[in-house]
């Protein structure tokens, strides 16, 4: 059945594409029609993926079908815990992304504005950007211990280098004819600043969090496997100790829907910051 | 009259080369003065030094401390609506309705909070030239301002600046290499040669008799032979 499924899904979708092109020439297909076809895609492999698991004599220790992991979702629903879990691992991603991106920020400014600053921070904190901050797990264990300071480090830790590394890149690459404008309007220095420099390194700086939102997934997934009692992580290892594999798929689906939450988030944020922008107009091309 | 800007004995180098040497120049208020000169002859290296974006080797400019300037391409923000565009650097609390009523003398009333990006090149240059005259400068500099624009919009634009001019009277400098350009919009047109000022010609007076006279003169001063013009 699944075979069947699989070879006759996309025949059914030329055929829509043809009679489509053939109905009225010139029509592109709507937002709305693309939107729903680029979500038939995950929903087909969902579909195939639990008849597999139904009639296909998938193990469910090995691979639980979705309705399995939907009904453990369910179940922690229920009971509250996933909701204390999911809390604790948001808390602790939010507070290292604020630390870790305000410091990030914060020293790209000194280094984009300042040669001296330049010289004085860039090549150490380069130096330190190349270690894999992941490497200083062990480390962090021995510095913090196995508290929320050591989890909340790492994923600073993670979140700063990107943000550093764009905001000084953004305000670097500002257009050196605008500078001139602000010259001969007689801007002042904080016109220039929150007018022209800021406002033309947003784009960079938008990468940037987009990026370390999902440094910071990674940093919690790993901090949250050490010696952990409350969070998503702590479930998933939790759950491996008890063969509970339903629970493990929840969580790596949990990692993931809320992975692509922050983008969404970071994207609605580049569609308010850069309306500006010819790439974010709204519709599309112009 | 006053003068807008005199300058005295002007020189700039770069490195061993002189681009400017000995350069006198006098600009009254509402006189209206293009610069005509083959490439590299030191006209853009001039207005950036009366714009005060270069600095100068010797030599003097009296004027104002802030000339307004249209460069050639409009150079607008594009993350700035158009009113906060042309008030750019104003921080009165009068400075919306001043980039307004700018923008209205431009002919793009309404538009105030559109973006940079649905301007057509013609509009952008006139969002460009709102923001020069909304300060009301005492002298105006237009660094080859509509170089970059078709045909039918640059006469549009060239009735435009001379009505514009008229009504503000700063003192105008059009840096040009468009010898009919200058013609129909300047008062008096110098032509810039070997880092000093070569030639200058009225031109009411020598058009007195239709512009084809004085168009020849300019030609022959740019280099341009009858052979040239022929081909």
């Amino acid at each position: 059945m699944a075979v069947d499924l699989s070879t006759k899904a996309p025949r059914a979708i030329s055929g829509a594409l043809r009679t489509a092109s053939r109905k009225a020439d010139r029509r592109p297909w709507s937002e709305r029609e693309l939107i729903v076809l680029s979500w038939l895609a995950p929903f087909l492999f969902a579909l195939v993926w639990e008849a597999l698991c139904r009639f296909g004599g998938v193990n469910p220790q090995v691979m639980p079908a979705p309705s399995a992991v939907l009904a453990t979702a369910w179940t922690l629903v229920t009971d509250g815990s996933l909701f204390v879990h999911l809390g604790y691992s948001l808390l602790r991603a939010a507070t290292g992304f604020v630390i870790g991106g305000g410091i990030g920020f914060g020293l790209g400014l000194l280094v984009g504005f300042s040669r001296l600053a330049e010289a004085l921070l860039d090549r150490s904190i380069q130096m330190i950007r190349a270690i894999p901050f992941l490497a200083l797990l062990p480390l962090v264990i021995v510095w913090f211990g196995v508290d929320e300071a050591g989890k909340i480090f790492l994923v600073s830790l993670g979140v700063m280098f990107p943000i550093y590394i764009n905001t000084v890149l953004g305000i670097r690459q500002v257009d050196p004819k605008l500078l001139e404008v602000a010259k001969v309007t007689g801007l002042s220095l904080r016109g220039r600043i929150t007018k022209i420099i800021l406002p033309g390194a947003m784009p960079s700086i938008l990468t940037g969090v987009r990026y370390a939102l999902a440094v910071a997934w990674l940093a919690l997934v790993i901090a949250e496997t050490i010696a952990t009692t409350k969070g998503i992580g702590f479930l998933a290892m939790d759950a491996r100790e008890f063969l509970q594999t339903n629970v493990i798929v929840l969580t790596i689906v949990i990692y993931a829907a809320i992975g692509v939450i922050a983008d969404g988030i970071a994207r609605a944020l580049e569609r308010r910051l850069l309306a500006w922008h010819p790439n974010f107009v709204k519709g599309g091309r112009r | 009259m006053s003068a807008a800007v005199t300058v005295r004995g002007l020189r700039r180098r770069y490195g061993e080369r002189v681009v400017i040497e000995g350069l006198d120049l006098r600009i009254e208020l509402g006189e209206f003065v293009a610069m005509l000169g083959e490439s590299g002859c030191g006209k853009t290296t001039l207005l950036r030094a009366l714009a005060g974006l270069d600095p100068v080797d010797a030599g003097r400019i009296d004027g104002p401390a802030q000339p307004a300037v249209v460069f050639q391409e409009h150079r607008l923000l594009p993350w700035a609506p158009l009113w906060q565009n042309v008030a750019l650097g104003i921080e009165t609390p009068q400075a919306r309705d001043q980039a307004v009523a700018a923008l209205r003398e431009v002919g793009l009333s309404g538009r105030e909070t559109d973006w940079p990006r649905n301007l057509s090149g013609g509009q952008a240059q006139r969002v460009a030239l709102a923001r020069a005259l909304v300060r009301e400068p005492r002298l105006l500099l237009l660094d080859e301002p509509f170089a970059a624009l078709d045909a039918l919009t640059r006469i549009k634009m060239h009735d435009l600046i001379k009505d514009l001019v008229a009504r503000h009277r700063p003192g105008v400098l059009l840096v040009t290499h468009d010898v009919d350009e200058a013609i129909a919009i300047a008062d008096r047109i110098l032509v810039m040669r070997g880092g000093r000022i070569a030639a200058s010609y009225d031109v009411q007076a020598e058009t007195a008799a239709g512009p084809a006279p004085l168009r020849g003169k300019l030609l022959g001063e740019l280099g341009v032979t009858r052979h040239d013009r022929a081909a």
